[in-house]
């Protein structure tokens, strides 16, 4: 009778076999790398404004302050989206009448609010707080990055969890001095290894790596 | 990894719904779409703020619209993020509460209680607590309606113009009748005053179905004026109730329980403490607190007291002893002749011997529901007593018109029926659904032409009546009140009304001819009058900030007596009650007269005593049952003066023997409220005209099913085993047995051999203390949890399947005999062990320990495997076995505290000792760089008793370190070696020497 | 064994692979009705992970029920797979060659329906994952002090060796089934998972020291699965739970159930497929035996945790033992175990039941049903009734919890007919060898 297999079947299976044992290995490694990749991170996103508002204009050009419209940075959990009413000192000057500048207008005209897109948005279970963080020498472009290079924010950070543990298991690596929090480009005057602890213990700063600190 | 729709934190998510977006829809025509927006929250806050204390140019709330644009800017008082609370009051039973609201972006999600306010001191109970769920519910009433169809205020408005309703009601409105509920409110009194200006034959009637207005018949009696007895139990060293329930059911009770625990909280075993004697049929908060408690129905009361009042009386007569007010010879032979029924002889000689040994220190105090006989026989056990002008101090009772012929029902239901009502006003309350059976009002309402209900739902009374117009929520109102001891507060809204309505002060200016009068102005106008003189624009900011009005207690006023009337009214003192077995009617703990029974909070909250949720059952003893033949589940036949209800029997230890109690307020239906539909029997059904809320003749059978089987019904307890099983959990001594050994809670509570070195750690270190001696079981600790955790109900079903959710219980423990036991109450909580069992066996550790002593839960991170509850020997931890917040209304949601996780299907969930409070804190002092501040948790803060006290092991100062150090205190379960962080102060009873240690209490 | 019948190795393989080829109208009902029954699994389990476990019975302080006594219901029958193909060949018990394919195949169905249940029974199973310790994008890791993960680690592993060590065994014969195969299809089929076997001397020699290998590796697994499965209750501190006797209590308990599972299947077996010369009146006696030695060892057990119970003088660990479970709530289901799993097995001292097959099939039953409420007992009377009276509360099943219970029986069932249809029952190589080497001993006595 004619025989069952080819001769080629003894590497086809030797094939099949290596090529299993490779998938149980390599998928979930591929997994592990994807959801870090910014596709399901959205790192770098950068959503659509109602208006095309240009932080390099007004950060690097005009040297607004970050709180001057985030102005409940320091207070609040929230930085806080500025209200209408916070262009209009500028703006009833300058670039009152652009067709860019219409939503402002409308906003103003109706009392409705402009419809700003989120960037930075972090899962319902997570209470971050604004405000101790910049109180003790976070600074903003630490996790917003270079914002005043953005002419559409975008989210500069990964946000994930081990992101956030990062900072909290080794906070020296990445504090400044308070003075200092809203600078863009900032660069330690000394290294930040010898910055870094002493402003750790200048503000108490407390390596809070428990659950509690962020979810309630 | 959040694939969970059902975790939200903010208002983003929430606001932007159809429902909320509808509702806004008719305050907000702009930017209400928008809401999700930080701007349009803070306009929205600004905005809601304006009707706010500071803010202080209220009723702009009504027209927001253009009021947005001035605030586009940020408003300096509100930043996003950061809670408010705002101050107002709450009435209930005719009087008023000073609450402090948390308002969050423009949402109250919180109430608790205004420590400025006499009534709260800072406490705050269940009804007020949980009236912010009524607040958002989506079945409350929309729009107003004419007839079967919606309709509008200005059609409404018109019908009861004078132009319109004149005519109808004849010139001098003869044929107009007002049926409201009793009121102090200024307000009220005022725009009443108003309409008897227009229509001075209109016929104002008061009605509330809970209480006789007894005690203001035995005033009358007793004074000529409706007095009301101001109660001090601060300076009572031993206090005798007759069937009153002042710990917990009755109108001041938040401050007599403060005012009661300071003296039975004793830190030392060398301090002293008040003791307290109830003699009550069914078992209630009070009576579970007593150090003696004599059981016996309702209707022996009267004689009791009688006998204790002579007993009194000789001792006081008898020469050479120091008393009270002397009783002339005519009365006090009347009351010599009041012998104590037989068996009950020496409790009442101890009682009397006791009561006269501390002159003008004691308190006897009647309640509502006993006859005004009985409230005369406690005036003259106090004047006796010389508790006159000490512990018992008497002032005009601040209810309008109090004790006049205006608070009866019947009269007005008579002209009803007779047609001599052209026109009725119902402005709340339920009459149709509240009113004894045996008037028949609903019958009698259709009989007469026009009829108004105003209310917060279309409800039985408002399904009667022909026209109907959506009151508003207190809440959403402009309004004042007066407390119990005549204190006045002002009412402010601390939202824009969902969906629309009007206040009672509005409808009453509508019938005298202004449809379009505000309730704000109305009140401004009302207080500017009584303010005269000061600055009113600050005087009036002050009063909203702190609630109330300065110095308008009422001022004590010295009884007249009459002791001509108070002899004839005591030669009628039965010496012996008849014999038939006994329906007592009571006010229930949670639903109160049933206003609140489409309330999923209070439904689902345990019965002090009973531990039922969602329903009511018939009381009675196990000897009673047994006599009876019933078991617990039994559905029988309550037959009482002609008419039969059909309830389940719940065997109550401790209840008086051949007596039948009852709760009012559910067996709702008929009205749009599904919640409370079909719940429970409607124990109305029994109350006749004479509003007697106990009675003999009552009989009871087996209820059977259409195939003659005997019907069973399952009752939802939270507790199904109710013995100690001699385990060491709820401790308790006797005063005398604690001097003497002061150190018998010393075995549970210390070292425990152990592997591992204990230590506590440095920094923040919480801690909490109960004390066991001071709770009396009331539950607002539990609703406070509920309102600030987000906690869900889980309805009937879940209670019976053991599934409910609070994080907070209070275990109720009986002790000794079935019949008569001794009651523990015992709240029970996440005791955030140092070695917690939970932690250690969670294979993800989604449950872990704080650095400050808090045993954490993460929700986002539990895959529930629920072996941290098996391993808990509290069993504390609550487990989501199915979506609750899939069925929460989208109004609902609003009440949801943004700082607390809302957690999804299939996580574990417990008491995190309020962490979001303890965070908060400690970010705000990390800010400020100092110490974390006072740190209060919900439970602690709503307690009336101060039975609880929360705070750091690491500061001396604290008095939870001063508490934690007393010899009562110990650990349950110690010998698990799980070092609780809750520890517990065993509870201490006071019992008379000279009386055997009965269970009853000692 | 002298001539047996269908004498010729060649007759004698025909024979044993013969129900492979021609399936009967019998199988295709039973095929049916397990088929039914594992829809019913499909659905209540769709069911449950749609709307949230609150659809079973458990409350608190019930929280683990049914689930988690199936679930070490199945994995203790897991055990006698293995058991009887690593330790009977590690100890040369040479019957055990006619018996042990059926037996591994029991265990990998066992352990299949064992692996649902622990995933089931979570809150949120599709996080199931968080179990295993891997490199988080959270920067967490499961916490090793819990029995949970290694459970799940003991319990992937055990499959995993039963598995290669039924397919290793199963080589030679599937070789066999392809050589005799009617279709070129289905001898293609076989082919593919006979790996090229032909049947060399290096091939033997290679598979024999594999499967030595093999069998070293499963042995140690035996006891450590069960072992590791009882931590998840021994490390809680909870009455009836909090013991140090539970591993070694566990594994005997699990051999115990394992083996009644074994005749279960092996009695109907034998009757229908004419077996009786080669599982022999010797095999039932000798499973008889190890029930018995099983049964004692449990006996032990019960009676020192009872003991133990009383002898600690803890008031939880004595209502627990002496009051909650022989006259609490399911006091009938206590004493119905002890009945089931102690009386029963003492039939087994006569040699006249241990050979007969309707009394160990009555008797499997039984054990089978005694080895499930005991672990309800366990699991059960030791929650509902724990330290503070006041959190005491009744537990009762749903019929989800009784569908899934019965379907799962169901898919077992339907995974074991599969089994007789496509794969050869027993192993066939093994057998023939060992007639081989008798007959040849018997060639060399009968020359003189």
């Amino acid at each position: 009778m004619p025989a069952l297999f080819p001769r080629s079947s003894n590497r086809t299976i030797r094939l099949t076999l290596a090529a299993a044992a490779a998938a149980i290995v390599g998928i979930p490694l591929a997994l592990m790398a994807w959801v870090r990749t910014p596709a399901i991170t959205g790192q770098h996103s950068a959503p659509a404004q109602p208006i095309p508002f240009d932080h390099r204009i007004h950060v690097t050009g005009l040297q607004i302050d970050c709180r001057y419209c985030h102005s409940t940075a320091e207070r609040a959990a929230t930085a806080g989206i500025p209200a209408t009413s916070v262009c209009v000192p500028c703006h009833s000057q300058v670039w009152r009448d652009g067709p860019v500048f219409a939503p402002v207008r409308h906003s103003l005209a109706t009392g409705t609010p402009i419809p700003w897109q989120r960037v930075n948005s972090l899962p319902d279970y997570v209470f971050f707080n604004h405000a101790i963080h910049v109180r003790k020498g976070v600074g903003c472009e630490t996790c917003h990055g270079r914002v005043d290079q953005m002419a559409r924010v975008e989210q500069a950070a990964p946000l994930t969890m081990s992101w956030c543990l990062d900072c909290h298991r080794g906070p020296e690596r990445y504090l400044r001095p308070v003075e200092q929090v809203t600078t863009m480009g900032w660069r330690p005057a000394r290294p930040q290894t010898d910055l870094g602890p002493e402003l750790v213990r200048q503000y108490r700063v407390a390596r809070l790596t428990h659950c509690s600190a962020c979810h309630r | 990894m959040s694939n969970d729709r059902h975790w939200w934190r903010d208002l983003d998510e929430l606001l932007d719904t159809p429902d909320f977006r509808e509702a806004l829809g008719r305050e907000f025509p702009a930017g209400a779409a928008e809401l999700a927006d930080g701007m349009t929250r803070r306009s929205f806050v600004r905005l809601l703020g304006a009707s706010i204390a500071l803010a202080g140019v209220g009723g702009c709330f009504e027209r927001p619209r253009e009021r947005i644009l001035p605030y586009v800017s940020e408003p300096p008082e509100s930043t996003p993020g950061l809670a408010r609370h705002y101050a107002t009051s709450m009435t209930l039973g005719g009087y008023a509460t000073g609450l402090l609201v948390e308002s969050h972006a423009g949402r109250p999600t919180k109430i608790e209680g205004n420590p400025d306010h006499p009534a709260s001191l800072g406490a705050a109970g269940v009804y007020e607590q949980a009236s912010i769920l009524q607040l958002y519910d989506p079945e409350r009433a929309r729009a107003p309606r004419l007839g079967r169809g919606k309709s509008s205020w200005s059609d409404v408005g018109a019908l009861l113009s004078p132009a319109r309703l004149g005519p109808l009601v004849g010139a001098r409105g003869a044929g107009l009748g007002l049926l409201l509920e009793p009121s102090a409110s200024p307000l009220s009194s005022e725009m009443l005053g108003r309409v008897r200006e227009g229509y001075p034959e209109a016929g104002v009637h008061f009605y509330s179905p809970l209480g006789s207005r007894a005690s203001d018949r035995a005033a009358l009696t007793a004074f000529g004026r409706a007095l009301l007895p101001q109660y001090d139990f601060r300076s009572a060293d031993v206090v005798l109730s007759l069937d009153a329930d002042f710990l917990a059911g009755v109108p001041f009770s938040l401050r007599y329980a403060r005012d009661f625990a300071d003296r039975r909280r004793i830190a030392a075993p060398t301090d002293e403490m008040n003791r307290l004697y109830v003699i009550e049929p069914g078992l209630s908060v009070t009576g579970g607190t007593a150090d003696h408690r004599l059981r016996v129905r309702a209707g022996e009361v009267e004689s009791l007291a009688g006998a204790v009042l002579a007993e009194v009386t000789r001792r006081v007569n008898a020469p050479g002893t120091r008393g009270g007010q002397g009783i002339p010879g005519d009365v006090a032979s009347v009351i010599s002749g009041l012998e104590p029924p037989p068996g009950h002889r020496e409790w009442i000689t101890a009682l009397a011997r006791d009561l006269d040994a501390h002159p003008g220190r004691t308190i006897v105090i009647a309640g509502e529901r006993q006859p005004p006989r009985v409230h005369v026989l406690a005036h003259l056990l106090n004047a006796a007593l010389g508790n006159v002008g000490r512990t018992v101090r008497y002032i005009e009772s601040p209810l309008l018109e109090a004790g006049a012929p205006s608070h009866e029902l019947a009269p007005l239901v008579e002209a009803m029926r007779g047609g001599a009502v052209r026109a009725l006003l119902v402005l709340d309350g339920n009459p149709a659904y509240t009113a004894p059976a045996d008037l028949e009002f609903a019958a009698a309402l259709r009989r007469v032409p026009t009829s108004i209900y105003h209310g917060l739902y279309e409800n039985e009374t408002a399904r009667a009546c022909g026209a109907f117009v959506p009151s508003l929520h207190y809440l959403e109102s402009w309004a004042d009140g007066r407390a119990w001891d005549g204190t006045a507060s002002l009412v402010q809204p601390l939202v824009a009304p969902l969906y629309g309505g009007k206040t009672d002060a509005e409808l009453l200016a509508a019938l005298i001819g202004d449809s379009e009068a505000g309730a704000h102005e109305l009140l401004q106008e009302l207080w500017r009058g009584h303010m005269a003189g000061t600055d009113f624009a600050n005087a009036w900011d002050e009063a909203l900030q702190r609630g109330v009005i300065a110095g308008s207690a009422a001022s004590e006023t010295t009884p007249a007596w009459r002791w001509g009337a108070i002899g004839t009214e005591l030669a009628g003192t039965r010496a012996r009650a008849d014999t038939s077995l006994e329906l007592v009617l009571d006010q229930d703990p949670s639903v109160y007269d049933g206003r609140f029974a489409n309330n999923v909070w209070l439904q689902e909250l345990p019965d002090p005593v009973t531990k039922l949720t969602w329903g009511n059952a018939a009381l009675l003893s196990p000897a009673t049952a047994a006599r009876l033949q019933v078991a617990t589940g039994d559905v029988v036949e309550l037959a009482y003066h002609g008419r039969t209800l059909r309830v389940p029997a719940f065997l109550l230890p401790g209840h008086a023997v051949d007596s039948v109690s009852l709760r009012l307020g559910y067996g709702r239906g008929a009205g749009d409220e599904a919640v409370a539909d079909g719940v429970g029997a409607n124990a109305y059904r029994l109350l006749t005209g004479g509003m007697a809320h106990f009675g003999g003749g009552l009989a009871v059978s087996p209820a059977l099913g259409d195939d003659g089987a005997p019907l069973r019904e399952r009752l939802a307890t939270t507790q199904t085993h109710w013995r100690l099983e001699g385990r060491p959990v709820a401790l308790r001594a006797a005063l005398d047995d604690y001097r003497r050994n002061p150190a018998f809670a010393e075995p549970e509570r210390g070292r425990v051999l152990s592997l591992y070195e204990p230590g506590t750690g440095s920094g923040d270190q919480w801690a909490m203390v109960i004390d066991l001696a001071t709770c009396t079981g009331c539950s607002a600790c539990v609703v406070a949890c509920q309102a600030e955790n987000n906690i869900p109900v889980v309805g009937k079903e879940g209670v019976l399947d053991g599934r409910e959710m609070h994080w907070l219980r209070i275990d109720r423990y009986f002790e000794g005999s079935v019949e008569d036991p001794a009651v523990l109450m015992q709240p029970m909580l996440c005791q955030h062990c140092e070695k917690a069992p939970c932690e250690y066996v969670c294979p993800v550790s989604a449950t872990l320990h704080s650095p400050d002593g808090l045993n954490e839960m993460v929700y986002n991170r539990c895959i529930g495997t629920r072996f941290c509850s098996n391993n808990c020997p509290y069993k504390v931890r609550r487990f989501n076995w199915f979506d609750y917040n899939a069925e929460v209304a989208e109004t609902e949601r609003m009440a949801k505290n943004p700082d607390v996780t809302v957690r999804g299907r299939g996580v574990m969930e417990k008491c995190t000792f309020c962490v979001q409070r303890i965070r908060e804190a400690q970010i705000a002092a990390g800010i400020e760089g100092a110490a974390t501040g006072e740190v209060r948790t919900a439970c602690q803060q709503a307690c009336p008793a101060r039975a609880i006290t929360f705070g750091s092991l690491n500061d001396p100062e604290s008095e939870l370190v001063r508490r934690r150090a007393e010899p009562r205190r110990y650990a349950v379960l110690h010998e698990l070696g799980t070092v609780p962080r809750v520890q517990y102060l065993a509870a201490i009873t006071n019992p008379n020497p000279e009386l055997p240690r009965g269970d009853g209490g000692g | 064994m002298a001539t047996a019948v269908g004498s010729g190795p060649a007759q004698f393989t025909d024979r044993l692979l013969a129900p492979a080829w021609t399936p009967s109208r019998v199988w295709w009902v039973l095929f049916g009705v397990s088929g039914a029954g594992t829809l019913v699994l499909a659905g209540a389990v769709a069911y449950t992970v749609a709307t949230g476990i609150g659809v079973w019975g458990n409350n608190i302080p019930v929280a683990w029920a049914y689930a988690i006594i199936n679930f070490v219901w199945w994995i203790g029958i897991g055990h006698a797979g293995t058991f009887i193909s690593a330790f009977l060949l590690l100890f040369h018990q040479r019957w055990r060659s006619s018996i042990n394919r059926v037996a591994e195949a029991m265990t990998l169905f066992a352990l299949v329906n064992a692996g649902l249940f622990p995933l089931l029974h979570l809150g949120r199973p599709w996080f199931f994952y968080w179990l295993i310790p891997y490199p988080t994008r959270m920067g967490v890791w499961p916490q090793f002090k819990s029995a949970l993960p290694w459970d799940a680690a003991a319990v992937a592993t055990y499959f995993t060796v039963s598995l290669l060590f039924w397919y290793l065994g199963l080589v030679p014969d599937l070789a066999a089934a392809r050589d005799r195969a009617p279709g070129r299809t289905r001898r293609r089929i076989y082919g593919v998972f006979a790996l090229g076997w032909r049947g060399a001397g290096r091939q033997w020699h290679q598979y024999r020291v594999a499967y030595l290998v093999l069998a070293g590796l499963a042995a140690p697994l035996v006891i450590s699965v069960h072992s590791i499965v009882s931590l998840d209750f021994a490390i809680s501190q909870l009455p009836g739970w909090h013991s140090t006797i539970f591993p070694p209590y566990f594994v005997a308990g699990a051999i115990y159930s394992g083996f009644a599972m074994v005749l279960l299947l092996l009695i109907p077996l034998r009757r229908a497929f004419r077996l009786e010369d080669l599982i022999t009146e010797r095999h039932l006696d000798n499973m008889a035996k190890l029930l018995l030695a099983m049964a004692w060892m449990l006996i032990y057990s019960y009676v020192v945790e009872t003991f133990m119970a009383w002898y600690s003088g803890n008031a939880y660990e004595r209502y627990t033992y002496l009051v909650e479970r022989p006259l609490g709530p399911y006091a009938w289901i206590f004493w119905g175990m002890l009945t089931a799993n102690v009386v029963v097995p003492q039939l087994f001292w006569w040699r006249r039941l241990r050979v007969s097959p309707p009394v160990l099939f009555a008797a499997s039953l039984l054990i089978l049903a005694g080895m499930w409420t005991e672990r309800f007992i366990i699991i059960v009377t030791s929650l509902n009734r724990d330290f503070l009276p006041s959190s005491w509360h009744f537990y009762a099943p749903t019929w989800v919890d009784w569908s899934i219970l019965f379907g799962s029986v169901a898919f077992f069932f339907l995974l074991f007919f599969l089994f007789l249809r496509f794969v050869p029952m027993v192993a066939i190589s093994e057998l023939k060898q060992q007639r081989h080497e008798a007959s040849a001993a018997a060639a060399a006595v009968a020359a003189p």
